[in-house]
């Protein structure tokens, strides 16, 4: 029975209504950011066309303009914006810091993860079962539980605050993802690939290395942009674990201040953040539910 | 495996078997290095605090046997922590499914332009939780959040009992975070479980005259079984351990009523009070391996 011309135009809409209302908060968000301070603290109601957009909120976050100058530029009218929270609002230093720590910990985890899932697709070793359900254990971690005494563990080490100590448990956080994705990607991969490879001459080391791991690139790189994104995200081991490097999602938290949350620097700093996540979700939208369910679904 | 390539060609000096690419143990030690000193010690240390207790004269921890844990079950406040975390991870859990589904079913056709909306459905996902927090927290504020006046022009919260000082409205709106976020991963996860079904059964179905629903319940549900299993699971435990919201919307507010465990662990930790920080973390552990065994085996989930 094909569903009649209503029908479809009702799913149609309601399809579209849908889609609509959760894009709303993205929306609402990336429009205060280019709102001027009287906008987005507006009382008689929720403005959505009647201001004129600035882009000095992403002057203040993204280009380190200092916000008194631009409190001169407007003249007496911004007398009464500049108050309270002498913390700086710069926060070129924050993406720089979430993007090093993003990078390293997505290529130390690739690393890793890339040997294991390798072996786990191509060996068979007695404990094998165990040694996957252990590493998938370690993704049910509470992070909670594990950054109490991470936080012992890195002051004697030298490691806190610092980006090798983000560095190490962005990746632990990220490995058991890593690998049981990886290790989706390559079952894909016939073993006669392998075998092949090995009855030429090639050493087990060469096949993995210009043989398997080519063929699963693509694999890889989903799994890369869905660890540069948990990295980018994370919040609580960061928050934790340092003090002077702030990566974006604390740094943003520190615009809530006693004597007044700057909405305006907040919500340009969250859309920057946003922005690269976005772009590269949507590069691997083939492989995300793979990725979301640890390589037990395929899509 | 193929033992034929076992002969190391070109290696001059022969390794011992375990250290050759043949054998596991050279591609599986880095992990577990890793592993074992940033996963496990820590586990191990967190155990030993737990049974310690902070002197605060001498400044060392001292053997306190299992005070901290008799002091977190005689813990009111881990109780009521407890209850919450329970509350939301059961709310948002159901919630988000029944939307999963519903919203899963209203965009599995292959209709022009459906496919941008199903990449859009992705984009909450990759939003930082911690700007997702702030996000509903500027849309809640009280004075001049969007949604607030939306639900006080409908009459449905009256402004001199904002969203976020009332116990219930602020855990609603913890959980509408999280539901906004995490919706649209069950959504691309029963999408993929029902692109993935196979044709015949439908067919037959309408042939036999089923409707939209008994179709549903008889066959397309039974069928994503396993997937809806995953999804579960998966979120289940992040829902379990939550704190970024917590922190960013209410902190815990107003007074304790919206405390999830992980949140209360941490506050514990801000005190100083690290023992007794690493029990109750210790406890949303437990709690966690317990269940989510006990799910793995019932619903057969294989990774």
């Amino acid at each position: 029975m094909e569903p009649s011309r209503v029908q479809m135009i009702t799913r149609d809409v309601l399809a579209v209504l849908v889609v609509a209302i959760f894009m709303f908060p993205i929306a609402w968000w990336a429009l205060s950011s280019v709102k001027p301070y009287s906008a987005i603290f507006d009382r008689s109601g929720p403005v959505y066309t009647g201001f004129t957009p600035t882009p000095d909120n992403y002057r203040v976050t993204l280009l380190g303009v200092s916000r008194v100058d631009i409190g001169m530029e407007q003249g007496g009218e911004a007398a009464g914006v500049i108050k309270g929270g002498a913390s700086s609002y710069d926060s070129r230093q924050s993406l720089l810091d979430s993007a090093i720590i993003a990078v390293g910990s997505t290529a130390l985890t690739l690393l890793l993860a890339t040997l294991a899932a390798y072996c786990l697709s191509r060996m068979q070793f007695s404990g094998q079962q165990s040694f996957l359900f252990w590493i998938l254990s370690q993704r049910f971690m509470p992070p909670i539980a594990i950054v109490i005494p991470v936080v012992f563990m890195f002051r004697d080490l030298g490691l806190r605050d610092t980006y090798t100590g983000l560095i190490l448990v962005h990746s632990l956080i990220n490995l058991p993802l890593a690998v049981l994705l990886l290790k989706s990607f390559f079952d894909d991969v016939p073993r006669e690939v392998d075998e092949a490879a090995l009855i030429d001459g090639a050493t087990r080391w060469q096949t993995f290395r210009r043989v398997v791991v080519p063929m699963v690139k693509g694999g890889i790189a989903a799994t890369a942009v869905l660890c540069f994104i948990f990295s980018w995200t994370e919040f609580l081991l960061s928050l934790f674990l340092t003090t002077s490097i702030r990566t974006v999602p604390v740094k943003i938290s520190t615009f809530v201040t006693s004597t007044a949350t700057e909405w305006g620097y907040i919500t340009a700093l969250g859309t920057s953040a946003i922005i690269p996540s976005f772009i590269f979700i949507l590069l691997v939208q083939r492989h995300l539910v793979r990725g979301l369910t640890l390589g037990s679904l395929k899509e | 495996m193929s033992t034929a390539t076992f002969t190391q060609e070109g290696s001059s000096w022969a390794l011992p078997r375990f250290m050759t690419a043949e054998h596991p143990f050279p591609w599986l030690a880095p992990i577990t290095v890793m592993l074992l000193v940033f996963g496990i010690y820590p586990l191990a240390y967190s155990v030993w605090l737990s049974f310690h207790k902070r002197n605060v004269v001498s400044r060392q921890l001292d053997f306190a046997g299992v005070h901290q844990w008799a002091r977190a079950f005689s813990d009111t406040r881990m109780w009521h922590s407890l209850e919450t975390t329970l509350i939301y991870t059961f709310v948002a859990l159901a919630v988000q499914l029944a939307l999963g589904i519903l919203i899963a079913l209203l965009l599995d056709t292959d209709r022009k332009g459906y496919g941008i909306l199903r990449a859009l459905m992705t984009l909450p996902l990759v939003v930082p939780p911690a700007v997702t927090g702030m996000m509903f927290l500027l849309m809640q504020d009280g004075s001049f959040g969007v949604l607030s006046f939306y639900l006080y022009a409908l009459d449905l919260i009256s402004p001199a009992q904002p969203i976020l000082t009332q116990p219930v409205t602020a855990l609603l709106a913890i959980l509408l975070a999280d539901i906004w976020q995490w919706t649209p991963f069950m959504v691309l996860i029963i999408l993929a479980g029902l692109r993935a079904l196979p044709k015949e059964p439908f067919e037959a179905a309408a042939i036999d005259g089923a409707n939209g629903i008994q179709t549903f319940l008889r066959l397309t549900l039974p069928m994503l079984r396993k997937v809806i299993a995953v999804a579960v699971l998966i979120r289940g435990v992040d829902l379990f351990r939550i704190y970024d919201y917590v922190y960013i919307i209410t902190a815990g507010g107003p007074g304790t009523a919206t405390e999830t465990l992980s949140f209360y662990a941490g506050r514990i930790y801000f005190t100083g009070d690290f023992p007794y920080a690493a029990t109750l973390s210790l406890i949303v552990l437990v709690v966690l391996i317990a269940v989510s065994n006990v799910f793995v085996r019932l619903f057969k989930v294989r990774f």
